[in-house]
């Protein structure tokens, strides 16, 4: 038995690498078949392939062709595992506010984005392309999301990441939400000169970037709790 | 409180000049006139202007975060820098290296000559008029208007207010023996004597990278001569996009500042075109412009914001008339300037120029039409109906993002080819000097001959087993890369390798165009086999080597001989629509009924792109012609 479930897990990672769509679907079914938490099986199957494949994308072996192939391979087998996840035990690790910024509409290396996100565990609120500053801020506060999200290809609409980001600091909100930049004209200098917290290059450095914003985060929740707990 | 100068000389030229301290080494060059790469347009993130600075280190500011990505520990050692990164605050020796420096760029101008009857909207009229006398007491404007009538049967023609300030004057002088000169219906100048025989138009296409120029001779429909020149708005950014984010930062004066630039530009290919055929520019009575939308507003000093910002609505589509001098062109001071009208925000009078050279809109036949560029235009279709979209192939081509890319100059590998049983690289440089760096020929040869001798798989991937077959294939810095000159053959005393990464870029330029091309055959239900000819324009294409730029699948699968490489063909179309009265009003038609399509929006757009990133294709079944080819030379698929 402990041979055969690491054996399925091995093989939904693989499925998830070689970006097989039916394999990781049929895959997802025999781990449940066989009594496999559907938990563990994202954790340490699905997500485990993600995982290789954002390092072969790292080494440039992979390309965007692959990366939605894996992607695609992924969404089949978590969307059989997650329906045996009841909903109180559903637990994201995060709320990522996502989208392109205003006055651009290319979306493809944010829809990568999503789904290394959502890969790794995240809740995803997808505002899609051309997004108005005040949308991702809404959004942010109605959902309490941790990390907004912001990318864009073109050069013009980088001062829309500026709009966020300075409408942001004029709510008050830079404590409680954290943002991530990323795209085509986008930089590490652009990241400073705006006030943003975090630069990804790429998808994979996305998530990692946006793990640590996330911790950070809560980090700093913890702290409040426990200050507000000893003042009481 | 005034600040001492200092003294920059830039080596290996000996130029020296005294500036303010405080000037980044990039912004010093251009003081002293020294040409260094700037493709990013001094952001720091091309790494193209690498200099080493020989006396005066100990006075910079410590290395950006984006010089420490680019330079390796040894080259910080030694002081190398990026110049747009480098502040020079005292004196300084600064040596540039022969990759860094801007070289012979290969430009091209011409075009195909397609026969246009002149029949063009300046003509001049020989006239002689009985003096005044106090029988005949008649207004200048009458006795001028008079006579045209009489002798060319020309009614309804308005004398140009410009003019009524001087005519009289050479009226007199001249004895009554004038030459008029009648653009449209109204007279924009008055010569003594006969002068018809000196008539003369300009017409230019405005690259964003590039300016080409045409004098032409409007009586006779012939180009007198020729001149081009880099886009000097270039500096302030290397593409059109950060042009206009330029122009976002800094309001109206970066505006003025892009539009300075470019008519700068202009005038000094006029004056030379005039120089070489002994024309004054006071000669050229109108000029005609195409480039794309984005340009059209740069150069006409239009607000640019809005065409770069989604839905990218452009602010005029018709043609614009408007006065030359007005514009700062040199030229008469009543020629009119006009700029051919667009078709959408990313689809401008360049397109129109091409459709209009291309004899698309006559044709029974389809055409597809793709003219090359950091941004291509498709166009397809025939006279019943056109359809244009535009992708951004980026800049690779260019040179752009591409680790040894440079643009076509002397020394860049223009042509490779590699033997697939040996695996031996053979390539031929510009001007045939030792290498310096790859332009976009040389990179679409490069991926196609990789391709075709197993070295990379159909996915784009270098194949490590290959190692075994050759020490060219090796593990570098940034991944697997391949050698294509060793270092004792170049110029520059490195490797000059392809890096898997420059091969991701050349994906993503060949994936645009060809998943542009095969939205707009979906959207019309066209297939390759419909398609009668495929038109590819832009200067770049002309040195490509088509076949390996359809084994890449640049482009659909059709017979070489329905391929026509016909350069600059919005050159052609700007010639055309200067000579011909009839070919002015038809940009206006093409404008007007060319469908821009938007592939943004399209929801199999995605699908599309990523299916074009495999060599040739994700579906080989698109590309019968190039896997029977593969076949022919036994590479397995």
């Amino acid at each position: 038995m402990k041979v055969k479930k690491g054996q399925i897990l091995k093989e939904l990672a693989e499925a998830v690498v070689n970006g097989d769509e039916v394999k990781a679907e049929l895959l997802a079914k025999n781990a449940l078949e066989e009594g496999i938490q559907p938990y563990d099986a994202i954790t340490n199957g699905l997500a485990e392939g993600m995982k290789v494949v954002g390092e072969k994308y790292e080494r440039k072996e992979y390309f965007l062709p692959d990366m939605l192939l894996s992607a695609d391979a992924m969404d089949a087998g978590l969307n059989i595992l997650i329906k045996k996840i009841p909903k109180s035990e559903r637990k994201a690790k995060g709320k990522i506010v996502l989208g392109v910024v205003e006055g651009d509409i290319h979306d493809i290396g944010k829809n990568i984005v999503k789904v290394m996100l959502t890969a790794a565990g995240y809740e995803v609120l997808d505002l899609g392309r051309d997004v108005a500053t005040s949308k991702f801020i809404k959004k942010a506060k109605d959902e309490g999301a941790q990390v907004i999200a912001m990318s864009t290809l073109m050069t013009p609409t980088l001062m829309s990441m500026k709009d966020v980001e300075d409408q942001l600091r004029e709510e008050g909100l830079k404590d409680k939400v954290k943002t991530i930049i990323g795209g085509g004209s986008v930089s590490e200098e652009w990241q400073m000169r705006i006030g943003s917290d975090a630069y990804g290059k790429n998808a994979v450095e996305a998530v990692d970037k946006v793990k640590r914003l996330v911790d950070s985060i809560m980090a700093a929740v913890e702290v409040m709790k426990k200050e507000k707990k000893n003042s009481e | 409180m005034t600040r001492n100068k200092i003294e920059v000389v830039f080596q290996p030229y000996g130029k020296r000049e005294q500036i303010l301290p405080g000037n980044t080494i990039m912004e010093a060059s251009k003081i002293i006139g020294i040409g260094l790469n700037t493709l990013c347009g001094g952001k720091g993130t091309c790494g193209k202007c690498k200099v080493k600075v020989q006396k005066g280190a100990e006075g910079l500011n410590p290395c950006t975060e984006m010089e420490l990505k680019h330079l390796s520990e040894e080259e910080v050692n030694e002081n190398t820098r990026l110049a747009c990164q480098t502040i020079l605050m005292r004196s300084s020796i600064i040596f540039v290296p022969l990759r860094s420096r801007v070289g012979i760029q290969r430009l091209q101008t011409e075009g195909l000559e397609v026969p246009v009857k002149p029949n063009p909207l300046v003509k001049k009229y020989y006239v002689r008029m009985p003096p005044p006398t106090l029988h005949d007491p008649r207004s200048d404007e009458d006795r001028l208007l008079d006579s045209l009538n009489d002798q060319y049967s020309l009614s309804d023609l308005t004398i140009n207010f410009n003019v009524a300030k001087s005519y009289p004057i050479i009226l007199r002088k001249a004895k009554w023996d004038v030459t008029a000169v009648v653009w449209k219906n109204e007279i924009i100048a008055v010569e003594p004597n006969d002068t018809v025989k000196r008539c003369f138009g300009f017409a230019m296409d405005i690259g964003s990278t590039k300016l080409a120029g045409f004098l032409m001779n409007l009586t006779t429909g012939e180009v007198v001569s020729v001149g081009a020149r880099m886009n000097p708005q270039i500096p302030l950014g290397e593409d059109i996009m950060s042009r206009i984010s330029y122009a976002m930062m800094n309001g109206w004066d970066g505006q003025k500042e892009l539009q300075t630039a470019v008519i700068n530009g202009v005038n000094e290919i006029i004056e030379e075109c005039c120089e070489k055929a002994d024309v004054k520019p006071e000669e050229i009575y109108e000029l005609n412009f195409v480039g794309n939308t984005a340009m059209q507003l740069l150069f006409l000093g239009l607000w640019s914001r809005y065409v770069a910002l989604s839905p990218y609505t452009p602010v005029l589509r018709r043609g614009v008339d408007v006065n030359a001098a007005k514009l700062g062109l040199r030229a008469h001071l009543n020629a009119n300037a006009h700029y051919v009208p667009v078709i959408g925000g990313f689809v401008g009078a360049d397109n129109v120029a091409v459709i209009l050279a291309s004899k698309m809109l006559e044709s029974d036949e389809i055409i597809m039409a793709i003219d090359i560029g950091t941004n291509t235009e498709i166009d397809l279709g025939n006279k019943d109906l056109i359809m244009a979209d535009s992708c951004a192939s980026g800049p690779a081509f260019e040179g752009m993002e591409i680790k040894f890319g440079m643009r076509a100059a002397s020394g860049s590998i223009e042509k490779i080819s590699i033997n697939p049983e040996t695996l031996d690289v053979y390539y031929q440089t510009i001007e045939n000097t030792p290498p310096v760096g790859i332009c976009g020929s040389g990179l679409v040869d490069a991926a196609a001959e990789l391709f075709k001798s197993s070295l990379i798989d159909i996915k784009g991937t270098f194949s490590p087993e290959m190692t075994k077959k050759s020490k060219r294939l090796r593990r570098g810095q940034e991944g697997w890369e391949f050698v294509v000159a060793w270092k004792g053959e170049t110029k520059i005393k490195t490797d000059i390798v392809l890096t898997q990464g420059d091969i991701r870029e050349l994906q993503k330029a060949k994936a645009a165009i060809h998943a542009g091309a095969e939205i707009l055959m979906k959207r019309m239900d066209i297939t390759e086999n419909d398609i009668s000819k495929l038109v590819i324009a832009g200067a770049f294409g002309n040195y490509i080597d088509p076949e390996n730029a359809r084994t890449i699948g640049m482009y659909p699968d059709i017979p070489l001989e329905k391929i026509d490489f016909v350069g600059n063909l919005a050159g052609t179309g700007a010639r055309m629509s200067l000579i011909s009265r009839e070919m002015r009003e038809y940009t206006e038609k093409i404008s007007r009924t060319v469908k821009y399509l938007e592939l943004a929006i399209d929801k199999n757009f995605q699908d599309e792109y990523l299916k074009s990133f495999y060599f040739p294709h994700a579906d080989l079944n698109k590309y019968p012609i190039t896997v029977e080819l593969l076949r022919r030379i036994g590479r397995v698929l």
